[in-house]
C-alpha cells in the first residue's frame, strides 16, 4: 500500500542563495593545485636553461628595471621578454600573457589622476616597468621546476632551515589544498535550501584544516625520525653549465652592461 | 596588501629587507629554542596552512568576497616567532611562484605582514586574555587581535606608499614611484581596512580560535611568561615611527644648520661658528660622483648595519650581566 504523498508531484523550488564564494574558493584552490602540479615541457630550449642562472638573472633584471629611467633600455628588455616567451610552450605562453597584463592595466587606470596633473612620463615609465617585472617573475615560475627554484635560494645565502620549510610548505600546499577542496565540496553538497550557518562553516573548515595540519606534522616528524633525520637539513645544488647556459648568461650580461651605459 | 615591485623605490625595499634579516635570525633562534625536534616539521606544514587561509573567499556585504591574511591566526595558534617564519615563507612562495607581491618588495611585505602583524596580534591577544580570562574575553581578544593588527599593517603599507613622492622624484620634482602622498594613500588604504577587511580578519581569527580551542585546546601556543624586552620594544617603535619623521615640516629635530639655529634661538653658539664643523662620511646621503639612488641605498644599508651592530653589542653586554638559565 503506497502512501498518498508519494504519488503527489513535488513542486520544490529552492530559495535563492548567494553561495558564489564557495565556488570561488574551490576555483582558487584548484588553480593553485594545477599550477603546482603542472609538468614542465623539458624539450623547449627555454626550459633547459640552468635554474640557478635563471633565478639570479631574473632577480637582477627586476632590480635594474626598477632602477631604470630609460625607455630605450626598457624597450630592449621588452624585445628580450617577447623572445623568451616565444621560446616557451604555447600553453604557458597563453597563461603568462593573460595573467601578466591584468595587474599593470589596473595600475595604469589608478595612475590616471596623477597623469592629469602632468606626471605623464614617469607614470608611463612605471606602467612599463610593472609589466616587465610581472612578466619576468611569471616567465621564471612557468619555465622552472619549483624544487629547483627553492634550491637556488641557497646561493642567495638563505639558510637551510628556510629552504627546508619552503619545500615542506610546497608539498603540503598540495595535500592540504586537496583536503580543503574536499571539505568545500562537502559543504556545497550538504547545503540544501537556505543554509544560514554556511559562513560559520567556513571558519570551522579553516579550524579543521589547522588540526589536520597539526596531525600531519606529527606523522611527518615520526616518518622523518624513522628515516634517520637528526634535525640538520643540508641543501646541495648541482651547477653544471651547458652551451645554452653560456648563451643565456652572455645575453643577460650584455643587457646589464646596456643598463649601465643607457642609464648613467 | 601585497605590495608589487616598482610601487616602492628599491632603496625602501632594501632598507626594510635589511631590517628583516636580524628579525628572521632572532625568530629562527627562538623557534629552535621553543620547539622540540619532533615539532619542527610543523613550521613547513603551517606555512602551507597560512598560504591556504588566503585562498578562502569569504562573502562581504555587497556581494563581493575578501580573504583573511592568516598572520594573526598563525601568531595566536603557533606563537609569534613561528608565525614570522611561516608567514615569511608563505609570502616568498607567493612572490616567487605566483607573482603575488613583488620579489624586491618581499622584505617590505614581510616587515608588514610577517613581523609587525603577528607581534601586534599576539601581544593584543595576550593582553586581553590576561585581563579578561573568561572564554568570551578570549574570543573578543582574538577578534581585536585580528582587527587591530591588520589595520596596523595597512597603515604601515599606506605610509610606505605615501612617503615615495616625498623622497623619490626626478629633476623636475615629479614622483618616480607611487605618485600619491600620505593624504591620499592613508585614506585609500585605511577606509576599506577599517570598515571591512579588519572585521573579516577579526571574525576569521575568533572563529578558528574558538573551533580549535573547543576541539583541541592543548595544541594552542602557551607562550613564555617573559615580558618583551624594553630594548626590542623601543627599536620596534622607532622603526615604525621613523617614516613619520619625514612628515614633519622644516628640519628634523637636532639637525639644524647654524643659520636656522639663529632663527630658532636668536643666536649662533660660538663653538659652532669657529671650528666645530662636523662633516659626516656620507654628507646629506649623497656621495659625489655616484648617482643619488645608489648613494641612498648605500647610506640606508650602512645606517641599518650600524644600528644592528650596536644592538648586538648591547644585547651581548646584557647577556654577560644576567645570563639566562639553561633549561
Amino acid at each position: 500500500m503506497n502512501e498518498k504523498w508519494l504519488l503527489e508531484k513535488d513542486d520544490y523550488v529552492p530559495k535563492k542563495e548567494r553561495d558564489t564564494y564557495i565556488d570561488k574558493s574551490i576555483l582558487s584552490f584548484l588553480k593553485i593545485l594545477s599550477r603546482i602540479r603542472s609538468v614542465k615541457n623539458r624539450d623547449k630550449v627555454f626550459y633547459r636553461i640552468d635554474p640557478v642562472l635563471k633565478v639570479i638573472f631574473t632577480i637582477l633584471n627586476i632590480l635594474f628595471i626598477s632602477l631604470s629611467r630609460n625607455f630605450t633600455y626598457l624597450f630592449i628588455l621588452d624585445i628580450y621578454v617577447i623572445i623568451s616567451i616565444l621560446l616557451m610552450d604555447s600553453e604557458d605562453r597563453k597563461k603568462i600573457m593573460s595573467i601578466s597584463f591584468i595587474f599593470p592595466i589596473v595600475t595604469l587606470i589608478m595612475l590616471i589622476p596623477s597623469m592629469m596633473k602632468g606626471n605623464i612620463y614617469n607614470s608611463l615609465l612605471l606602467f612599463q616597468r610593472i609589466i616587465l617585472s610581472v612578466l619576468f617573475a611569471n616567465i621564471l615560475s612557468y619555465s622552472t621546476q619549483w624544487t629547483h627554484i627553492s634550491r637556488t635560494l641557497k646561493l642567495l645565502f638563505v639558510p637551510d632551515i628556510f629552504i627546508w620549510v619552503m619545500e615542506i610548505g610546497l608539498k603540503y600546499i598540495i595535500l592540504l589544498g586537496e583536503y580543503s577542496t574536499s571539505l568545500l565540496y562537502a559543504l556545497k553538497l550538504r547545503s540544501i535550501g537556505k543554509n544560514q550557518d554556511k559562513q560559520g562553516s567556513i571558519s570551522r573548515i579553516m579550524g579543521n584544516l589547522f588540526l589536520k595540519s597539526y596531525r600531519m606534522s606529527q606523522d611527518l616528524s615520526s616518518a622523518m625520525e624513522c628515516r634517520g633525520f637528526v634535525g640538520e637539513y643540508k641543501v646541495s645544488i648541482e651547477f653544471k653549465l651547458k652551451n645554452i647556459d653560456y648563451i643565456y648568461g652572455l645575453i643577460n650580461i650584455i643587457i646589464i652592461v646596456l643598463f649601465v651605459i643607457l642609464n648613467y | 596588501m601585497h605590495i608589487p615591485d616598482n610601487y616602492l623605490s628599491p632603496s625602501t625595499c632594501a632598507t626594510l629587507g635589511v631590517t628583516m634579516i636580524p628579525i628572521w635570525k632572532w625568530a629562527s633562534t627562538k623557534v629552535k629554542k621553543e620547539m622540540s625536534r619532533q615539532k619542527m616539521p610543523l613550521l613547513g606544514i603551517c606555512t602551507a596552512f597560512v598560504f591556504l587561509i588566503m585562498m578562502f573567499n569569504i562573502p562581504l556585504p555587497g556581494g563581493t568576497t575578501g580573504h583573511a591574511v592568516g598572520a594573526t591566526l598563525a601568531a595566536i595558534l603557533l606563537g609569534p616567532y613561528s608565525a614570522v617564519i611561516a608567514v615569511t615563507i608563505a609570502l616568498a612562495i607567493q612572490a616567487l611562484f605566483f607573482g603575488d607581491g613583488g620579489i624586491l618588495a618581499l622584505g617590505v611585505n614581510c616587515f608588514n605582514m610577517a613581523f609587525i602583524m603577528p607581534f601586534v596580534a599576539f601581544y593584543i591577544f595576550k593582553f586581553v586574555k590576561e585581563n579578561f580570562p573568561s572564554e568570551r574575553g578570549q574570543y573578543v581578544g582574538a577578534f581585536l587581535a585580528g582587527y587591530i593588527s591588520l589595520n596596523v599593517a595597512a597603515l604601515l603599507t599606506a605610509i610606505e606608499f605615501g612617503i615615495q613622492p616625498m623622497l623619490f622624484t626626478d629633476n623636475v620634482g615629479l614622483p618616480l614611484y607611487s605618485p600619491y602622498g600620505l593624504n591620499i594613500a592613508i585614506p585609500a588604504m585605511m577606509i576599506p581596512h577599517l570598515l571591512v577587511a579588519g572585521i573579516l580578519e577579526g571574525l576569521v581569527t575568533a572563529g578558528v580560535y574558538a573551533y580549535v580551542k573547543k576541539l583541541s585546546p592543548e595544541i594552542i601556543y602557551k607562550g613564555t611568561s617573559k615580558k618583551i624586552k624594553p630594548l626590542y620594544a623601543l627599536i620596534v617603535s622607532l622603526v615604525i615611527l621613523s617614516p613619520l619623521g619625514v612628515l614633519a615640516t622644516g628640519t628634523a629635530w637636532g639637525e639644524w644648520a647654524p643659520e636656522e639655529l639663529k632663527e630658532f634661538i636668536g643666536f649662533i653658539p660660538k663653538g659652532m661658528i669657529e671650528g666645530f664643523n662636523f662633516s659626516a662620511p656620507i654628507p646629506d646621503y649623497a656621495i659625489s660622483g655616484v648617482s643619488e639612488i645608489i648613494a641612498y641605498i648605500f647610506s640606508a644599508l650602512v645606517g641599518v648595519g650600524l644600528i644592528f651592530t650596536l644592538i648586538k653589542l648591547l644585547s651581548k653586554s646584557q647577556f654577560k650581566n644576567n645570563p639566562e638559565k639553561v633549561k
